[in-house]
């Protein structure tokens, strides 16, 4: 679908000429002239204005009534008056209004601080209320969900909520009841709001009535602090706000990137995190003597592990898990390559894949991107589930439906071998935009290759290539499985899908993750080092592991929390750092090259990654040549030949595609002339 | 049904939409649910006549009667509370305890302005009064029914009764507990029009029009091209 | 002289049945209409100038041409949900000549080129939906209704949709929102149903007296209809006559009659004794009148000038035996519990006003409240997403602007009394006892 052009058009506000895009909501507009006009059911993420809470009223000439500022689209030459009398008066009333019902209870509400009611009073209210009648009470707070509480006496019936539930994730369990001044927020027959996305209501609220159990009198807004970082819980990457203190994470929020998250967080990555802080953290370096695990110092298992490697040798294989970032990929690689003489690095679950195949369907020209999604004709999903795999792709994919008709068709690998003429006369006939959503797990298995070369048919069928707003979307494995590959964490590619550097070649083949299970199962190799990898995740390859793991000589692990099978299996533990510690790089599966920030000090002795595989790289002999995180990323994109050029600043906090960057051109395939 | 205290059973389930394998919908709500959603491009459309449906079914708009609609509909069953609780008709309270399922007797008592000003409110109450003890009548006060030339009135099923006395109330519940008629003398029904000048020639008073003054609530399924008129609520008794 | 267009014989035996309605030349206008083009139909609602009955009274030939043209998904909705207290003019209509509104309802969708047709009736009008329902498949059997009607090429369905309770369903876009099965709470407006109403599709709503009034300007003229009443509210209309008088009922007047001649002469004023207190001339969103307007000509413009409107056109008449307050009460409520709460000010609005008035009532208010009172109506006014909070605010307004001395009496004897203030409506409703048995 055409996205929307917008013409720039000159309007007057408070007397000021400003300009802005046309159609814009007169509230967005006035901003462009640093006129703030208050709102509460305002929220354009969920979609159409509804006009409900009333505070937006303003003065437009020509109109006697006042208007919704959320509600009216800006036109050239409209007169806009936002701070007569007549407008004063009608703010004044409508928090009059809010406030006949609102307790002020602000001193013992979790939302004092930051809270738009508290400071819309404050700017706009009146003053005082005439307002004497006893106010509401009500029961408070009560569970709405194990994780949300519900106040309904501070509830302003803005309906945010609400439409959040029915209008963007569709869940439908989050409803009004009753009518007029007896309505309230309710569920079904008490049954608890429990969706996947539910915990975004916190944030929409405008006022304290629905708080985060698990955060309630955790903090104030005046002692914490907030940084900006990206959710690794998954390759859906989003952008976060971490709410920190005492060097703890207490809350994750959102941070708006349209680009990547739309504004919304699942469950999982709003409410895991702090979970991760009750949970008990490897702090030290643990090593497996006499049997047992013991905590010890950084140089004992340092050398330790350098020497169990340094006897392994070329038998060493290493496995990079989810969370690892480009930079970490990249020195364990080295590490692997140059320091052992080991080929046998991966970040694939889904097997291995000849380098042509992984370079054709990383093909910028091919590249779909999360928006795309959003404005596409049609998708194709291919043996992805969006829910699970990249979760808030979901919320992409039904706003995609909702509010720009896009057609969603479903297959599998299979389906796509099979009926691929018949799903691309069904996809062209929605539409040219096309964006193909496929999961890793379609190039896995003996036919992965196959299919692989099917979506390649099939974006031939469909001319991908030469469609704005068309292309392939990869959903990874691992978080940031785009990354490690484009890092050079793959047997049979280097950095930047170069050709496999040495000790790799022709007459050796590094191997990917299951041949090295399958190695060291065989005693052809005797070491591994599994870099927040957990290899038994998948159920299917967990009897294969446990052979592995137990003929292995070394296991070598980067792990933040204990288990029973690192328990069991590993000699060296290093404690890994969690998302919000790291300092380093992450690429989206759009492209999109995202930075992580450290938001709290690391736990204990935790160490940065970075630096125990320089330690590890130097036991050895080898020199990494990175002294900072800054260095390896600069190394990163030294190496990376289209990353080329690229600073942590161009980076910044929304990420950049590299695909957008000139050096794109230097990705490793024939671009037709 | 929730309310303003109400706290989530957290060992409850997420409500979400009804699993068809799962929940019995009796065949005839299912049959009139699936016509009515017929009528419109849209069958969200259906929720109002779907739960009108279940609620002569149920006696009220229960959470097992929402369950039914909302798998029916394939909606959840909150879409359906939240429809359920904006209108007077629907009922989202349980009967009390003793009352019959199906056929409560609804006596809507109109207390809006027309009907005030010749004592409804006094005949609300005393109608209250009457019936005290018999849970087989719902008797509620209700906003202008729309028929304030026969004020104070009422609607007794759906039949429109008026100008009521207080004297008129031993009648009015004994008709309605046999099925008789409802006060015929008094009925809306039989009354001509007030102006002058409309009748151009005496008509007599009108004899209850059509079949019989019964339920509204069975008009979607004669609607219906070749849908058959099923029996009045009368029949249900 | 009088023109009795719509309750014509309306009590004729059997009106309701197809056969009847035909003998009395029913759906010849559609015939008539049948034969000529859309346009053309068109230009006869616009020449007829006839102003929507359902309280807004926007022209409604002119709403039909705001529809865009063409076959496209459009449709027609009829507002029967007719819940404006003191209204009662449609239910006449439907229960007893159901066909002329589905004649009516047949030559506007030809007009707007519309394929599908609804009826929103309130759900309390059971039997009248019955009797509707009846109409429906008897005129579809005749072919009136269905594909292809009578063989014009045109086709048209009819669904009759019944409401729950809830008067907010009588805003059109509430209305819509109720028929999409939602809550029916009011949608922004622009845009307007005309572009954007059911289903997302341009939608013509108008109220059962409007439609039902277009087969007679079919049969008439547009410009002959325009002939009766006055120059800017043209033809007939239905009032509904109730409250204190002795003739209570439905009246079919000339517009620009004066108000007065509907109040005494049809409907025979308030019983003997007593005098007009106030008066609601369009139900009971419109500001009260008092004696001193009963020579306002009944009309749209004229209302306006003095202050009022003329909605619906019901005319609720209280005598002097009413405390005004529990007048002001009444209405009060009836907002409050009507609200569909929506937006701030309507939903706390209400509610604010009926407390302040259980406080006048209980002898806890002084006269200040009564200023906050008008400021929270003034507030209302204007600032609500539909305008039924202003439908609270102007006649508790006109009431505050027009009764205060009554009110502040009130309030200082029920300081006096102890603050142990009576629930208004008993009062009412001993006063309206003696009023009736007088
Ligand atoms: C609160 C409110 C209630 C209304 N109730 C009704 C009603 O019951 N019947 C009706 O015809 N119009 C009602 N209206 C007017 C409708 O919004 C709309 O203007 C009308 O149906 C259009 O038809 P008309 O142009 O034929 O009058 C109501 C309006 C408001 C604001
Ligand atoms: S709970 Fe919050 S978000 Fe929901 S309606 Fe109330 S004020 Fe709005
Ligand atoms: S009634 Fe709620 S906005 Fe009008």
């Amino acid at each position: 679908m055409p996205r929307p052009q917008q013409r720039t058009i000159s309007f007057t506000i408070d007397g000021r000429e400003v300009q802005a895009p046309e159609n814009t909501m007169l509230v967005d507009a006035a901003k462009h002239g640093d006129v703030e006009i208050p709102v509460f059911c305002y929220e354009p993420k969920l979609g159409q204005p509804v006009g409900a809470c009333r505070m937006c009223l303003v003065e437009i000439e020509g109109i006697p009534k006042l208007q919704t500022g959320c509600s009216t689209a800006v036109k050239d030459g409209m007169v806009v008056h936002t701070e007569t009398e007549r407008v004063k008066t009608a703010q004044r009333a409508v928090v009059e209004f809010l406030l006949v019902n609102h307790p002020l209870d602000c001193p013992v509400c979790d939302k004092g601080g930051e809270c738009p009611l508290q400071d819309i009073t404050f700017g706009w209210g009146p003053g005082i209320s005439r307002f004497i009648e006893p106010k509401r009470h009500f029961v408070k707070p009560l569970a709405l969900s194990p994780r949300i509480a519900i106040d309904r006496e501070r509830c302003i019936l803005c309906y945010r909520c609400v439409r959040f539930s029915q209008d963007v994730a569709e869940d439908d369990q989050l409803v009004l009841a009753e009518r007029g001044a007896e309505t309230f927020v309710s569920t079904f027959d008490g049954h608890p709001y429990d969706a996947p996305f539910s915990g975004n209501i916190i944030e929409l609220c405008p006022v304290g009535a629905l708080t985060s159990r698990p955060y309630r009198f955790a903090a104030r807004p005046w002692d914490i602090e907030d940084a900006g970082s990206v959710c690794t819980l998954c390759p859906a990457q989003c952008n976060v706000h971490l709410t920190v203190r005492d060097e703890r994470v207490l809350r994750v929020q959102v941070r708006d990137n349209a680009d990547v998250d739309d504004g919304w967080l699942c469950d999982r990555g709003r409410f895991a995190y702090p979970a991760l802080n009750g949970r008990p953290r490897i702090t030290r370096p643990l090593l497996r003597d006499g049997g047992q695990l013991r905590e010890v110092s950084w140089e004992r298992a340092l050398s330790e592990a350098a020497a169990a490697l340094g006897r392994a040798g070329e038998q060493t294989g290493a496995i990079a898990g989810g969370p690892v970032t480009n930079e970490e990929g990249l020195l364990l690689s080295r590490l692997l390559r140059e320091g052992l003489s080991s080929p046998h690095v991966d970040s694939r679950a889904a097997g291995t894949l000849p380098l042509d195949l992984h370079r054709a369907l990383g093909d910028p020209a091919l590249q779909a991107t999360v928006s795309d999604l959003e404005f596409a004709h049609a998708a194709l999903v291919v043996a992805c589930d969006p829910i699970t795999d990249a979760t808030i792709l979901d919320l992409r994919l039904r706003k995609g439906v909702r509010r720009h008709g896009l057609t969603i068709v479903q297959a599998t690998a299979e389906e796509l071998r099979v009926r691929g003429e018949e799903l691309a006369a069904q996809l062209s006939g929605a539409g040219e935009e096309v964006v193909v959503l496929w999961h890793e797990r379609l190039t896995a298995g003996p036919e992965g290759i196959a299919s692989a070369q099917a979506l390649l048919a099939m974006a031939q069928r469909l001319g991908l290539a030469g469609i704005d707003g068309a292309g392939l979307l990869e959903v990874p494995s691992a978080a940031n499985g785009r990354g490690l590959r484009e890092a050079g964490v793959l047997p049979n590619a280097g950095p930047g899908l170069s050709e496999a550097p040495p000790p790799a070649g022709p007459s050796r083949e590094g191997r990917g993750a299951d041949a090295i299970a399958a190695g060291l199962a065989e005693g052809e190799l005797s070491a591994v080092i599994l870099m927040e990898a957990d290899p038994f995740l998948r159920r299917s390859r967990r009897e294969a592991w446990e052979r592995a793991l137990g003929r292995a000589t070394t296991v070598i692990a980067y792990a933040a929390n204990l288990n029973d099978d690192l328990h069991a299996y590993a000699d060296v533990i290093f404690p890994a750092q969690a998302y919000a510690e790291k300092e380093g790089t992450l690429v989206h599966p759009d492209g999109r090259i995202q930075r992580l920030r450290p938001a709290v000090a690391q736990p204990g002795q935790t160490r940065a990654q970075w630096l125990s595989l320089v330690q590890l790289a130097s036991a050895l002999g080898l020199d990494l040549g990175v002294r900072s995180a800054l260095e390896a990323s600069e190394q990163l994109f030294d190496v990376v030949a289209f990353y080329a050029g690229l600073t942590l600043e161009e980076i910044g906090g929304k990420g950049v595609r590299w695909q957008e960057r000139d050096a794109a051109g230097a990705y490793p395939i024939e671009q037709p002339a | 049904m929730s309310g303003w205290d109400t706290q989530a059973d957290l060992g409850k389930e997420a409500a979400t939409i009804p699993d068809p394998a799962t929940t019995q919908v009796p065949q005839e709500l299912r049959e009139q649910i699936e016509a009515s959603m017929a009528l419109y491009p849209d069958r969200h459309s259906a929720a109002i006549p779907a739960l009108h449906a279940a609620q002569e079914l149920h006696g009220w708009c229960s959470p097992q009667a929402l369950e039914q609609v909302a798998c029916v509909m394939r909606v959840t069953p909150a879409s359906l509370e939240a429809v359920a609780t904006f209108y007077d008709m629907l009922e989202t309270e349980p009967p009390p305890p003793g009352a019959p399922q199906r056929g409560r007797h609804a006596v809507y008592v109109c207390t809006n302005i027309s009907c005030s000003l010749h004592g409804a409110d006094a005949l609300y109450d005393a109608m209250r009064e009457a019936v005290t003890g018999d849970p087989g009548f719902i008797v509620r006060a209700f906003e202008c029914l729309g028929a304030c030339d026969i004020a104070p009135m009422a609607s007794v099923d759906g039949v429109y009764v008026g100008p009521l006395d207080r004297d008129d109330i031993p009648q009015l519940l004994d008709d309605a507990r046999a099925g008789r008629e409802i006060l015929p003398a008094k009925q809306l029904a039989r009354r001509l029009v007030a102006d002058p000048q409309a009748n151009s020639q005496a008509f007599p008073e009108h004899d209850a029009q059509p079949p019989r003054p019964l339920a509204g609530r069975q008009a979607m399924a004669a609607e219906q091209p070749g849908g058959a008129r099923p029996a009045g609520r009368g029949g249900a008794r | 002289m009088s023109q009795q267009l719509l309750l014509k014989d309306i009590d004729e035996p059997g009106l309701s049945t197809l056969a009847v309605y035909e003998r009395r030349g029913g759906y010849s206008a559609l015939r008539k209409a049948l034969k000529m083009s859309p346009a053309d139909v068109l230009a006869q609602l616009e020449a007829s100038a006839l102003r929507g009955r359902g309280g807004a009274g926007f022209q409604m030939g002119k709403k039909v041409s705001f529809l865009p043209r063409g076959p496209i998904e459009k449709y027609l909705v009829c507002n029967a949900d007719e819940s404006e207290p003191g209204t009662f003019k449609d239910r006449e209509l439907l229960q007893k000549t159901p066909h002329m509104l589905i004649e009516g309802i047949i030559i506007a969708a030809h007009a707007g080129e519309i394929e599908r047709s609804f009826i929103y009736i309130r759900g309390e009008y059971e039997w009248q939906a019955d009797i509707l329902a009846t109409a429906i498949a008897e005129a579809r059997a005749a072919g009136y209704l269905g594909e292809n009607i009578l063989g014009s090429g045109h086709s048209l369905s009819l669904v009759l949709h019944r409401g729950a309770g809830a008067y907010i369903c009588g805003e059109e876009t509430g209305l819509l929102d109720s028929l999409e099965g939602k809550r029916g709470n009011p949608r922004l407006k622009p845009p307007f149903p005309a572009n954007q109403g059911l289903y997302q599709g341009p939608t013509l709503i108008n109220n059962v007296e409007t439609l039902a009034t277009v087969p007679a300007i079919m049969a008439m003229g547009g410009e002959q209809y325009a002939k009766l009443g006055v120059e800017t509210s043209t033809g007939t209309k239905l009032v509904s006559v109730s409250g204190h008088v002795q003739r209570p009922g439905n009246y079919e007047i000339e517009l620009g009659i004066p108000s007065r001649e509907i109040i005494y002469e049809l409907a025979g004023g308030p019983p003997p004794g007593h005098a007009v207190k106030c008066w609601f001339p369009g139900g009971s969103s419109a500001p009260v009148l008092t004696a001193a307007d009963l020579d306002v000509p009944y009309d749209f413009e004229s209302m306006a000038k003095a202050g009022s409107m003329l909605g619906s056109g019901a005319i609720i008449v209280v005598d002097d035996s009413t405390p005004i307050l529990d007048v002001a009460m009444k209405v009060a409520r009836f907002y409050r519990h009507e609200s569909c709460g929506k937006c701030t000010p309507c939903r706390e609005g209400t509610n604010w006003t009926v407390k302040m008035l259980q406080r006048i009532d209980s002898g806890e208010a002084t006269p200040m409240d009564l200023d906050i009172m008008a400021s929270v109506q003034e507030h209302i006014i204007g600032n609500c997403l539909c305008v039924l909070g202003d439908a609270m605010a102007m006649p508790i307004g006109s009431i505050i602007a027009k009764f205060r001395e009554e009110l502040e009496a009130h309030m200082e004897a029920a300081r006096e009394r102890g603050g142990a203030g009576e629930h208004a409506a008993s009062q009412l409703a001993l006063a309206a006892q003696g009023a009736r048995d007088a």
